[in-house]
């Protein structure tokens, strides 16, 4: 009886989603309260945006969404549906960078490079929004995006050189 | 991908080959005090190996921490090879494959393991060109090596493949192989790009957090409550239960694992795993005795056991301070601080008889394998360590930790396991760079020499064993003692009488090497001391260095630091003249590292010259801009070498402004970047890297040596903005502005003030004063009421499709699910638990089954329900249910309303029993609370109001039922009337604001501001739509918006004409006479929780754009108020559920933040953002209260 209990609580535990990542519609099951970050990840196996804190603190999960930039570790599946999601991924390849992701291999704007994916998608979200940016206005933008290994000059660079090269073509758009 | 190339074994099997081999004895690894070092036996270690199709592969044991070796290793083979980069495959780490060159410490990758991967370049070099000379019969010598083809006089070119077809080919390092001349270089000393730069920068890079196997399972820990301690007798011994029955309702769960204190939850999703570990109970011993006061870490350390080592006694210390003109004794104490990889570690194992491999971020490749084969009892050489990159660490993180626990997961399920640990578990366990402990004594000769320097130091700290072989008992939890404290602990000055003793000491909380090990903290000691005994000798400090600075090269370099930073010389402080109330100083300090066991050797050299700016009103300190001079030797990458310095500034001067872990009841409370911010873009110095020219000199270790000088650099410059020495980090806002208020320099600080609590709330101490009233009342009303008769329910198709729509429009006004809902349960079937102060309710069934709902429910009996609080039963219906309002609605709605329900599908579930305390368990003397407060009649249509008044006084007394959670209740749980009628209320532990002119808004609600947050959940001016009113607002979404402006026109009537301004009040110019009853210590710690937590959001336009709303917390109304309980409950719970989909989600930190953090926090927030309003108080108790007491919404 109580297993019965359990076998029909985890069953309504979770929920089809159809969700729209990088132009491409795909639908997914899971706990509708399950981070955005983790279907990205795991289900369609689309590795830019890490996992950091779960907190929505330090900004290495960045996804942009409906244009603008979006913690998926504290974004539900649930809140996801119906929208536009781009990872790193959506907005270049190695073969075909974006001009942020140019810029920053340009600047050499890493070392883990493990929060280089917040840095460029939060850049992104900025100068969509704001094509010439001062170099505060980069650093308030960036100011919840932490880096432990101490690249912030390179990233600051790197920002600063993908404004110059504005206005842009998205590849991807 | 790693896992597709050819493993040493294989290329040494390989035939078409040239191998480049040696024999290595791998290094013990660290060794504890009085221990012997393992010795290993001598290894075959494979540095070299290129096949007949050219494809060159290079090992090393070391791993790229995001320093960026990779490539200059790379660029050492490719320039004795004469390749380009991307013709060598750099392979680091890899158990299977790379030598065993101990661990990745001290930066010494290019310095030391970088020299036999040249000379076996060398080698390689030698043989081939030999081989092509002897085939083409010309001497060597006119030979050339272009892209790794090599070429003759007359145009012939073989490639290296070429002249390895069918040969097999070993030659071991002999250390004669000519190596290629410093004028021929063509790569290294040039700025090389990073070869890793470009996945990483499209996401195309496999980190290992990225990896993934095929029928791979996903895995989490629970990690013991003891955080951050890995010694003593309650480690691996406090596990007493694993309730696996708290995760049953959790889907796709494979098994829960428990050896002792190991706890682990394998399941088939990581979502799955990661609510599993955040649920599972577990029960633990108590184990809190015996512990360390952490709250003073200087007598912590003092009082942990040490064995004394003097590692310099020269001159007469003793006799030479007893006849110095000038002692000068002084303490300096440095902080417990982590490593914070950006990425908490995760490590991947596949776990069978025939061999393990794990794939991991470790720094300690070979390490870790042994540690592995002693917890499994498994034979080492079956181990595969596959290392591949992760986020940067900078000395032990959890790394090896997490790998462990995946390998023991695997092992119970016989799949491969992936396991992610959490931030909190990252940050709590990872062990820590130790608090340190340094004194001085010495002083100045009367001609202003130094008179004798006697130092001592203790660095409480060891190797960090591998956590699971102390959870699950395989290892004694018994603190070793490494010698570890020693380096760079005799200064670089020449002094005729010194002393340096180490005070050898087993860790007090779980503690291992941090980049700088031992000497970043000695060095704040002697840098700051001699720039004391400088001033005290009124000499400027860069001169007085170098009169006891006799290593030229060192002197060299301060020299050119100091030229190339302008240095003033200066023999006092605060010479810079103070502009607008800032403060601004600079300082110097040098260094070089030494490093590794005692006496060591020197890596690179370093000097700072640091600016800083301090508000002397805040105390607020920044770093503005360091000019460091570094010489590394030869520099294989400068561009590299440059990144690592601008990183190396940038992290310590983090760790030495803001960078402290806190304790609370001993244990570690840091667990998230709010209990330990560290640096952000906008507190980043400019930073200008001067580096020595020195290509012919060897290379050092590069990066790491730079951040040896910060911490006395920045507190020199801060004692030349303010004349104030501080010996203990973090320099924070809080201490200096401590400090320049005892030292008596002008600021504004705010005086101390007095508590002034405003509290409205349930009182329970009158309940039994009222109980008399109640009973007396009860004998006049009538207790009992007529059971109507149950009904049929009515057909589908009984009621017409308007009404039907009717119906809908006014349960959504009325919010009948809100309450009625359970969470993830069916609509309506009832169900929510209901804290009230009388005791809990739970919701009824008003779906139309028969049995549990309200289908035989007849129109009479729903109506009398709705209008009387009486069930169809005759049983009196608690006043949760607001049937004092809902007696206001008129009967073609109600008529509506019940249409609409009994056309819902209906779902039989039973309700738990209500639990209320006495006299509240007894339903009938709700009769007598309904004689008291159930006024008859309907809303009175007020003529003079317009019909948009006269619709919204309707929807918000009629079903809208406001007043049920706006209203104050008095001692019977009555909504109170009159001047309290909608003056605010309490609902599940949440505050239900005032929406009358009582209201404590900073900004008084317009009609515009009540319709945007009635319609969205938001207004700027005052927040976001929580707890209960979340639900609310999602329900008004239904409304046709015209109701929703009816509402709002009623509302803002409520508040009076005022009500039509927007400005903000005026805010009294002069400082508040309310009094704050928090300390500056609450109020720092707040502060810093602000900034690591919630500042990203809430950062006023001065942060990100992020999707939401990101609300000012300067307008919050719940900041304002009287009560913080909803101000708690939100930071507590987050905001999973948005009224409104637009608005944005907010992460709860009840699992992150401490108590104490939350309050701090809460004290911080209303001391910043609503400084005219009193303090808080009892606000510990209240967080504490909450937590315990979450509620429902």
């Amino acid at each position: 009886m109580k297993a019965d209990t359990s076998e029909q609580q985890q069953r309504a535990a979770e929920k089809t989603v159809t969700l729209n990542v990088n132009g491409q519609a795909t639908s997914v099951t899971a706990m509708p309260d399950t981070p955005l970050l983790l279907i990205l990840r795991n289900d369609l196996h689309l590795n830019g945006p890490k996992y950091g804190c779960g907190l929505g603190e330090c900004g290495a999960c960045t996804v942009i969404i409906d244009g603008v930039a979006a913690r998926s570790c504290v974004f539900p599946l649930a809140g996801a549906q119906g929208r536009e999601i781009t990872t790193l991924e959506g907005i270049g390849s190695r073969n075909r960078p974006h001009p942020v992701q140019q810029a920053f291999i340009d600047e050499q704007a890493a070392q883990c490079g493990y929060c280089m994916n917040g840095m460029i998608m939060t850049a992104k979200a900025l100068l969509d929004r704001n094509p010439h940016p001062t170099e505060t206005q980069v650093r308030n933008e960036l100011s919840a995006n932490l880096c432990r290994c101490g690249t912030h000059l390179e990233i600051l660079s790197a920002v600063m050189r993908a404004a110059r090269r504005q206005p842009s073509t998205d590849p991807v758009q | 991908m790693t896992q597709t190339l050819p493993t040493r074994d294989e290329l040494l099997a390989q035939n078409g080959v040239l191998l480049i081999v040696d024999d290595i004895l791998p290094p013990s690894g660290p060794v504890a005090k009085g221990g012997t070092p393992t010795v290993r036996p001598m290894e075959l270690g494979l540095f070299i190996a290129i096949d007949q199709d050219s494809r060159v592969y290079a090992f090393n044991g070391h791993v790229d921490l995001g320093t960026g070796i990779r490539t200059s290793l790379t660029q050492i083979v490719a320039e004795e090879l004469d390749l380009q980069m991307d013709q060598v495959t750099m392979i680091l780490g890899d158990t299977e494959r790379a030598p065993n060159q101990g661990a990745t410490i001290a930066s010494a990758t290019l310095q030391i393991s970088a020299i036999p991967l040249r000379n076996a370049a060398a080698e390689a070099r030698r043989y081939l060109l030999q081989q092509a000379g002897q085939r083409w019969a010309v001497s060597v010598e006119s030979l050339v090596i272009e892209s790794g083809v090599i070429k003759a006089q007359d145009g012939r070119e073989l490639t290296f493949g070429q002249l390895l077809v069918n040969q097999r080919v070993e030659l071991r390092i002999s250390g004669n192989a000519p190596l290629k001349r410093l004028e021929d270089y063509k790569l290294v000393g040039q700025g090389a790009a990073r070869v890793d730069i470009p996945g990483k920068a499209t996401g195309e890079l496999t980190y290992v957090h990225d990896m993934r196997l095929p029928d791979m399972l996903h895995g989490r820990v629970v990690r013991p409550p003891y955080a951050g301690y890995d010694t003593g007798d309650f480690v691996g011994t406090s596990l007493l239960d694993v309730d696996e029955s708290s995760i049953a309702h959790i889907p796709g769960i494979v098994r829960v694992v428990v050896i002792r204190d190991f706890v682990g939850i394998v399941a088939m999703r990581e979502e799955q795993a990661a609510k599993a570990a955040r649920e599972l109970k577990v029960t633990w011993k108590p184990w809190q005795h015996g512990l360390p006061d952490m709250s003073d870490i200087e007598q912590a350390i003092r009082d942990n056991p040490s064995i004394q080592r003097v590692v310099l006694d020269q001159g007469n210390v003793e006799e030479a301070l007893a006849q110095a003109s000038e002692r000068m004794p002084r303490t300096y104490l440095w902080p417990y601080q982590i490593h914070g990889s950006i990425g908490p570690s995760c490590g991947l194992a596949d776990y069978s008889e025939d061999g393990i491999r794990v794939w991991s971020g470790t720094q300690n490749p070979h390490m870790l394998r042994a540690d592995l084969a002693w917890l499994l009892e498994y034979p080492e050489e079956r181990i595969d360590i596959i290392r591949m990159e992760a986020a940067g660490c900078y000395g032990r993180n959890c790394a090896d930790d997490v790998c462990a626990d995946a390998v023991l997961l695997s092992r119970a399920v016989g799949r491969p396991v992936r396991v992610q640990l959490t931030r909190e578990q990252e940050h709590a366990w990872e062990p820590k760079g130790t608090a340190q402990l340094m004194e001085v004594d010495g002083g100045l000769n009367a001609d202003g020499g130094i008179a004798g320097y006697d130092f001592s130091t203790r660095y409480p700290s060891n190797n960090s064993p591998t956590l699971a072989l102390l959870l699950t008992g395989r290892v004694e939890p018994v603190a070793t003692m490494f010698e570890m404290g020693d380096r760079t602990s005799i200064p670089p000055y020449d002094i005729e009488h010194m002393r340096v003793t180490i005070h050898d000491m087993a860790p007090i909380v779980r503690a291992s090497w941090m980049r700088g090990v031992s000497a970043l903290p000695n060095t704040f000691a002697h840098e700051s001391y001699i720039d004391e005994l400088a001033f005290a000798a009124g000499v400027d400090p860069i001169e007085y260095r170098l009169r006891y600075l006799h290593d030229e090269r060192a002197a060299e370099l301060v020299r050119a630091t100091a030229a190339r930073a302008d240095w003033t010389p200066r023999t006092q402080p605060m010479q810079i003249p103070e502009e607008d109330g800032v403060l601004r100083g600079r300082g110097f300090a040098y260094a070089r590292y030494i490093h590794s066991k005692f006496p060591g050797f020197g890596a690179a050299w370093a000097a700072w010259v640091a600016d800083v700016a301090i508000d002397k009103h805040t105390g607020d300190v920044s770093v503005t801009r360091v000019v460091i001079g570094h010489d590394a030797g030869m520099m294989v990458n400068p561009a590299g070498v440059q990144h690592q310095i601008h990183g190396n500034v940038i992290q310590s001067t983090s760790r030495v402004l803001k960078e402290r872990v806190t304790f609370e009841e001993s244990t570690v409370a840091s667990k998230e970047w709010g209990g330990y911010p560290i640096l952000t873009f906008p507190e980043v110095p400019k930073v200008d890297v001067l580096m020595m020219p020195r290509q012919a000199e060897p290379p050092m270790g590069a990066g790491e040596s730079a951040s040896v000088p910060s911490a006395a650099a920045i507190a020199n410059a801060v004692y030349d903005a303010t004349g104030i020495r501080f010996r203990e980090l973090p320099i924070t806002a809080e201490r200096i502005l401590a400090a320049l208020n005892s030292a008596g320099v002008e600021s504004n600080s705010q005086p101390p003030q007095s508590p002034k609590a405003r509290r409205s709330k349930w009182l329970f101490g009158s309940l039994f004063a009222a109980l008399g009233a109640v009973l007396g009342m009860a004998a006049t009303a009538l207790p009992w009421r007529a059971e109507i008769a149950p009904i049929t329910p009515p057909a589908a198709g009984t009621w017409s499709s308007a009404t039907l729509e009717r119906g809908r429009l006014l349960a959504a006004v009325g919010d009948c699910a809100v309450c009625h809902t359970a969470p993830n349960g069916a609509s309506n079937a009832g169900g929510l638990a209901m804290q009230t102060p009388f005791g809990t309710l739970y919701s009824s069934n008003i779906t139309p089954d028969p049995d549990t709902g309200i289908g035989n429910w007849s129109y009479p009996a729903f109506e009398r329900a709705m209008r009387d609080g009486i069930s169809r039963d005759g049983k009196h219906l608690y006043p949760a249910f607001p049937y004092t309002a809902f007696r206001n609605i008129e009967d073609a709605d109600m008529q509506a309303l019940y249409a609409y329900l009994m056309s819902q599908t209906p779902v039989k579930q039973v309700q738990p029993a209500n639990d209320m305390r006495f006299p509240f368990n007894v339903r009938p003397l709700m009769a007598g609370w309904n004689a008291l407060y159930l006024r008859k009649g309907e809303v009175q249509t007020q003529p003079q109001q317009s019909a948009q008044w006269n619709r919204g006084q309707y929807l918000v007394n009629g079903l809208g039922h406001c007043a049920a959670c706006h209203s104050p209740r008095d001692l019977l749980g009555a909504e109170k009337g009159g001047t309290s009628f909608l003056a605010g209320g309490t609902v599940d532990g949440w505050e239900a604001p005032a929406l009358n002119s009582l209201s404590k808004a900073p900004t008084p609600w317009t009609e515009d501001q009540l319709f945007n947050y009635l319609s969205s959940g938001y207004s700027d001016a005052h927040g976001v739509a929580a707890g209960p009113m979340g639900p609310v607002v999602t329900e008004l979404a239904k409304l046709p918006k015209s109701d929703v402006r009816a509402i709002a026109v009623y509302l803002a009537a409520l508040n009076g004409p005022a009500s039509g301004s927007a400005g903000i009040r005026p805010e009294t110019a002069t400082a508040s006479t309310s009094q704050p009853t928090v300390s500056p210590q609450s109020l720092s710690n707040g502060q810093r929780v602000f900034e690591g937590s919630c500042q990203g959001c809430h950062a006023d336009g001065l942060g990100p754009k992020l999707f939401g709303v990101s609300p000012s917390l300067a307008t919050n109304t719940n900041v304002h108020s009287a009560l913080p309980d909803n101000l708690i409950k939100v930071i507590q719970q987050g905001i999973d559920k948005p009224a409104t989909a637009d608005l944005g989600y907010m992460p709860g930190f009840k699992d992150s933040l401490s108590n104490t953090q939350i309050s701090d926090l809460a004290a911080y927030l209303r001391s910043r953002f609503a400084p005219n309003e009193p303090q808080w108080t009892g606000l510990p108790e209240k967080v504490a209260h909450l937590k315990a007491n979450p509620g429902t919404h």
